[in-house]
């Protein structure tokens, strides 16, 4: 697989790169690999794979999304690796135990989501793409960015924090109303996060109305970010089978898989409604 | 090194982009000491801490990592030679926000004279040697309070090397700039990044209003010139101890 023959800029079009700019020679192309500078010490043409993004609320299905996902391009012949938020060897536990003391103040917290992110970046999913890997991210910066914005961190600060991240070849948003993901996240766990629902920005002393003021924060944030940065926006509410067609079908668009048939094997059946 | 320009989708909005803030929205006084190391910064801060102590000042120290936040993830990652320039970089950033908002801040509205053993410019200096870009860099720590008075000790790079190599018996993985690729003997690794940093500070002496000091001039001689420029600066008086 390579970049090439992809169809990257046909189906995502990106602010200040219209889809005729596919037809321009490689080596200008190139830095659109990344949103500024490129991390020090990268290659971008070295970076052959593709990274698939999938933003969404907590309760939108992304998880079970990416399971699926992995098992589809496998089964299709594609290597693929994960990403996700405090999953960095250097960080992640540190987070979690930050999270656990609700001690940590907004700009730390977010300086040390950055680093778990930039670990996992740089150390697992560069040489992946290098490899040819596809990455499936769950989740990405702009999570990231939208949790800070909300807590009053400039949104220039933190596109300039991530100005040197990789930029995702595809990025869906799973949209859900708050009120479903509410719904779907208490049948899942019988109770509703501290963070997932904002609770350290004194919106609400009742944890429903404090966590549909959050999300809709948020969602205002992303709809601003789907502008930006071109998301492709699907309906996290219709059914799992409904959401992964047209997620397979994006996908084997861009990669230029034939095939988009698809049915999961039993050990993930029970994740198929 | 080719530059790329930014592209519009990430780049800052000129029309939102906020301007460096120099405007003080609080009593207190921030002073900070800056240089590389063997360049005699600390102990010159340390003396001007003792002095302000004595008279009763209402003052705070603070030094560069030096929160528990970051220290199991500084340790893990140095211990097994994880860090790039950007991780390396941004658990800093991490340690000194932490810092900013539960310390400096807080001292700083309530009246503080506070002083740093380093400060946002060590990042500037060192992380600018590990290849981190400055616009990147400044962005990252444009939350930071500027200082009152930022005071760079400045040593010829062959004194300062010898006091630090002299004063321990290895040097360590990342302060030797091991990472950098640059030499495999420690010792060479070390002088040629002190070297870069030397070169980062001085690039800034101007843009950021640095008080030069001569590393070399004799301790007392030096602190006598520091004290005498903090009493210039800064109206001590209120930081004085309140009379009953």
């Amino acid at each position: 697989m390579t970049r090439s023959s992809n169809k990257t800029h046909i189906r995502v079009p990106q602010n200040g790169h219209p889809a005729k700019k596919r037809r321009a020679p490689v080596a200008a192309e190139i830095p659109s690999r990344f949103y500024g500078t490129p991390l020090p010490g990268v290659r971008p043409e070295e970076l052959s794979g593709t990274l698939v993004v999938i933003e969404g609320t907590d309760g939108s299905g992304r998880s079970t999304q990416i399971s699926l996902l992995t098992e589809w391009l496998e089964s299709q012949g594609f290597a693929v690796q994960t990403m996700g938020l405090r999953r960095s060897y250097l960080v992640g536990e540190d987070i979690d135990a930050l999270l656990a003391e609700n001690a940590v103040t907004r700009m730390t917290l977010a300086l040390m989501y950055s680093t778990d992110f930039f670990d996992q970046l740089e150390r697992r999913i560069l040489p992946a793409l290098r490899s040819g890997l596809i990455v499936l991210a769950d989740r990405y910066i702009f999570t990231l960015i939208a949790r800070a914005a909300v807590r009053g961190i400039g949104r220039d600060y933190l596109h300039g924090i991530y100005e040197t991240a990789l930029r995702p070849d595809l990025t869906f948003w799973l949209n859900v109303r708050p009120e479903i993901a509410f719904d779907r996240e208490f049948k899942k766990s019988q109770t509703i996060s501290y963070w997932e629902s904002g609770r350290d920005m004194s919106l609400s002393n009742d944890l429903f109305q404090s966590f549909i003021r959050y999300q809709s924060m948020i969602k205002r944030e992303f709809e601003y970010l789907s502008k930006r940065h071109g998301f492709l926006e699907l309906d996290g509410e219709s059914s799992v089978s409904a959401v992964n067609r047209e997620l397979r079908k994006r996908i084997a668009s861009h990669l230029g898989i034939r095939s988009t048939q698809y049915r999961p094997s039993h050990a993930l059946s029970h994740l198929w409604r | 090194m080719a530059t790329i320009t930014p592209d519009i989708a990430l780049a800052a909005d000129p029309a939102t982009a906020k301007q460096p803030t120099t405007k003080r929205d609080y009593p207190g006084a921030l002073v900070v000491v800056e240089g590389i190391d063997g360049s005699g910064k600390s102990t010159q801060l340390y003396l001007l801490k003792r002095w302000l102590e004595i008279g009763g000042y209402r003052i705070h120290f603070t030094e560069w990592n030096s929160s528990p936040l970051v220290k199991s993830a500084t340790r893990r990652g140095k211990q097994r030679r994880l860090l790039t320039a950007t991780t390396f970089s941004l658990l800093h950033a991490a340690d000194f926000a932490d810092r900013c908002e539960r310390q400096i801040m807080p001292l700083l509205h309530g009246g503080y004279l506070v002083l740093a053993d380093r400060y946002i410019y060590t990042a500037f200096a060192r992380d600018g040697a590990r290849g981190c870009s400055p616009h990147w860099l400044r962005n990252l720590y444009s939350f930071a309070p500027t200082p009152d008075i930022t005071f760079y000790f400045r040593a010829p790079l062959d004194v300062a090397v010898n006091r630090i190599v002299a004063g321990r018996p290895k040097l360590k993985y990342y302060e030797a700039g091991m990472d950098l690729g640059i030499s495999l003997d420690r010792s060479e690794s070390f002088r040629i990044f002190q070297e870069r940093i030397l070169n980062n500070y001085d690039q800034m002496v101007e843009t950021d209003h640095f008080v030069l000091m001569d590393g070399t001039v004799r301790v007392n001689k030096l602190q006598k010139l520091m004290r005498q420029i903090v009493s210039e600066k800064i109206a001590l008086q209120q930081f004085a101890p309140k009379k009953k």
